[in-house]
């Protein structure tokens, strides 16, 4: 028990990132509303970014630019945190394309709310 | 200047499509020449993916490498047509032509105005290009960034009319989908943690010296990219986005959609599981039996499901729910057969879902009525849409002669090879449920009274794309020929990796 409490703290982004994903995926299934499903997908969008970013790096390390005066020096892997600015820019356009929608359903419904908007739907189905 | 073009061939069939997608609209006002352009795109892409498949299929599968920019794996990424990238091109080129072709003149209606018809070949495009791409791609990230550009093409499909039912049914989707794939995505993370690289050969390497240091982190990457893909592709119990999303979208969208984007990324799990994972990794945490038991649920509940619906469109839907279950069935057996049925079973499927609601939405905009019960006499008013429909039915269902036989044939084959008894009596009992809820359409359509309404069959573009695809369905029953071929090599090379 205590030596699983002292990597949980040691690790502690990986930690952070675990809570993160939790969280974000109960949003996205229990709440709602459209605008909080969304904030879900992003804070677990943000867990996964962390993971990766906190797997390349290495405490005391320096950024990785080649310095001829210090060969021996440890380098951060620059690796995951490239990877995750193109996941961070195919979120955004996830993010934009599902505000885009939450528009158009609002302006044919008049709320966010997914419950109402399959309620309305249904009643529409029946006439 | 010829072989600067097969050299480069492997990335020309990826970008040439993007990059039409994005000139696309510079010309949207003049509807012919983009129709045109799109048809003349799709035909070059078709024999582009011909060429390349013979030239893996003469090679004796010798997959073909290609290092984008000259940079050699690990450090670039790498392109491989093998048989299994080879094949699925094929299957995507073979759908997105009559589809396209369908889409031709007929779309404004469709989509409600006429400004939105470049939108919707931009997306088809960008939609096909990226499938192709997670088909050759040999790199991990590469394959998120494609799945990524193939969900959003997706949900844009769906969304391309501004009826707000297909709205509601594109959030769904994309809420989902992407809750999909930020677990493929960690999926991925922990592959890159636990092996340093991205290349899929060289992680696969690595995995199976590595493996033992930590089980539980390769438990949870499999784990991750089993949810992940399997709301993608609507594996049963996550498959509540695909009938609003399939049902509500414009037809050629609802074909592509049923015939090819849930394929899509059955191969990159595919991938993912035999050349990532390899089969010993996935016997060791029995994730075979898991996709077995997965599949057979599917199936099952999947065909429950559809005989409850009334909607056409809807039946179809729950019906491609079905039909991923064969899928992830034949992917657990863990054998050549097992294997060759799925990937053979992937192509009829497509060619039979797509010619299915390509027919269907000839008949829903002709009689102007979603419901089964309304399409009373259409098939003597609508011979050609009807009797693509019907060969589509029997193709499904597995008569022989027809594709579909064939796929269950030797997924029958697979599943009494691996002792699975209780595989084959559920493909099986699939089959006669699927016969249960579609023939009675057939019934419905030839034998009851006709409306006195003036229906007729669509224009030629419409009826030559049904008539290709039910010449695919036909074909492929009669003479599989060197689509199995291709079919079993592939399977034998997923196997041949340990």
């Amino acid at each position: 028990m205590k030596i699983l409490l002292e990597k949980l703290i040691v690790n502690y982004p990986y930690t952070i990132a675990v809570f993160l994903f939790a969280i974000g995926a109960l949003i996205v299934i229990t709440k709602s509303n459209l605008f909080k499903k969304l904030i879900g997908i992003n804070i677990m969008e943000s867990a996964i970014f962390l993971m990766f970013i906190s797997s390349g790096n290495i405490r005391g390390a320096v950024e990785p630019v080649l310095n001829s005066a210090h060969s021996d020096l440890a380098y951060i892997n620059p690796l995951p945190s490239a990877l995750m600015l193109t996941g961070i820019v195919v979120s955004v356009s996830v993010t934009a394309f599902a505000l885009a929608l939450i528009i158009r359903l609002y302006k044919s419904y008049g709320t966010v709310d997914a419950l109402k908007i399959a309620e309305m739907r249904n009643e529409v189905t029946k006439e | 200047m010829i072989s600067a073009i097969t050299t480069n061939l492997p990335i020309f069939v990826i970008i040439i499509p993007l990059f039409i997608a994005f000139i696309l609209p510079t010309f949207s006002r003049r509807m012919k020449l983009v129709e045109g352009v799109v048809i003349s795109t799709e035909t070059l892409w078709l024999l582009g993916a011909g060429y390349l498949a013979s030239v893996v299929l003469l090679q004796n599968g010798t997959p073909i490498i290609y290092n984008m920019g000259g940079w050699a794996a690990p450090w670039g990424i790498e392109l491989k047509v093998d048989s299994l990238g080879a094949f699925f091109m094929i299957v995507v080129t073979c759908i997105n032509l009559p589809v396209a072709l369908f889409a031709k003149g007929n779309l404004t209606k469709e989509v409600g105005a006429k400004e939105r018809v470049t939108r919707f070949y931009v997306l088809l495009l960008l939609l096909g290009g990226a499938m192709v791409g997670m088909a050759l791609t040999n790199d991990l990230f590469n394959v998120f960034v494609l799945v990524e550009v193939a969900t959003l093409s997706c949900c844009g499909l769906v969304s391309a009319n501004s009826n707000p039912r297909a709205s509601e049914a594109a959030f769904k989707y994309l809420i989902l989908a992407t809750l999909g794939s930020t677990f493929v995505l960690g999926g991925i993370g922990f592959i890159l943690n636990i092996t340093g690289y991205l290349n899929m050969g060289f992680a696969h390497q690595e995995m199976v010296q590595v493996w033992q240091n930590s089980p539980h982190a390769i438990w949870l990457a499999m784990s991750f990219v089993l949810i992940g893909f399997g709301v993608k592709s609507a594996l049963f119990p996550v498959h509540v986005w695909l009938p609003d999303a399939h049902s509500n979208a414009p037809t050629p969208a609802s074909a592509i959609l049923s015939g090819l984007a849930v394929k899509g990324y059955i191969i990159c799990f595919l991938k993912f599981m035999y050349t990532v994972f390899g089969q010993n990794l996935m016997q060791q945490f029995n994730m075979h039996k898991i996709l077995v038991l997965a599949g057979m649920i599917a199936i099952i509940a999947g065909s429950l499901f559809a005989l409850t619906q009334n909607e056409l469109k809807r039946r179809l839907a729950y019906s491609t729910v079905a039909q991923i279950g064969y899928l992830f069935l034949g992917l657990g057996l863990m054998n050549t057969k097992g294997l060759t049925g799925t990937l053979f079973y992937l192509f009829s499927h497509a060619l039979i879902k797509s010619s299915l609601f390509l027919a269907a939405g000839t008949m829903i905009a002709a009689t102007g009525k979603k419901k089964i019960s309304d399409l009373a006499g259409v098939g003597r008013k609508m011979p050609i849409t009807m009797g693509v429909f019907t060969i589509g039915i029997l193709g499904l269902i597995g008569i022989p002669l027809f594709s579909g036989f064939v796929g269950k044939w030797y997924l029958l084959l697979g599943s009494l090879e691996s002792g699975n008894i209780l595989a084959a009596i559920v493909i099986i009992v699939g089959s006669v449920l699927c016969a249960a809820y579609l023939l009675p359409i057939i019934r419905i359509a030839y034998f009851e009274p006709a409306p006195e309404k003036d229906l007729r069959d669509p224009a030629l573009p419409q009826k030559i794309a049904l008539i290709m695809l039910a010449a695919g369905v036909i074909i492929l029953g009669i003479l599989p020929g060197s689509i199995l071929e291709l079919a079993s090599r592939a399977a034998a090379e997923l196997l041949m990796i340990q």
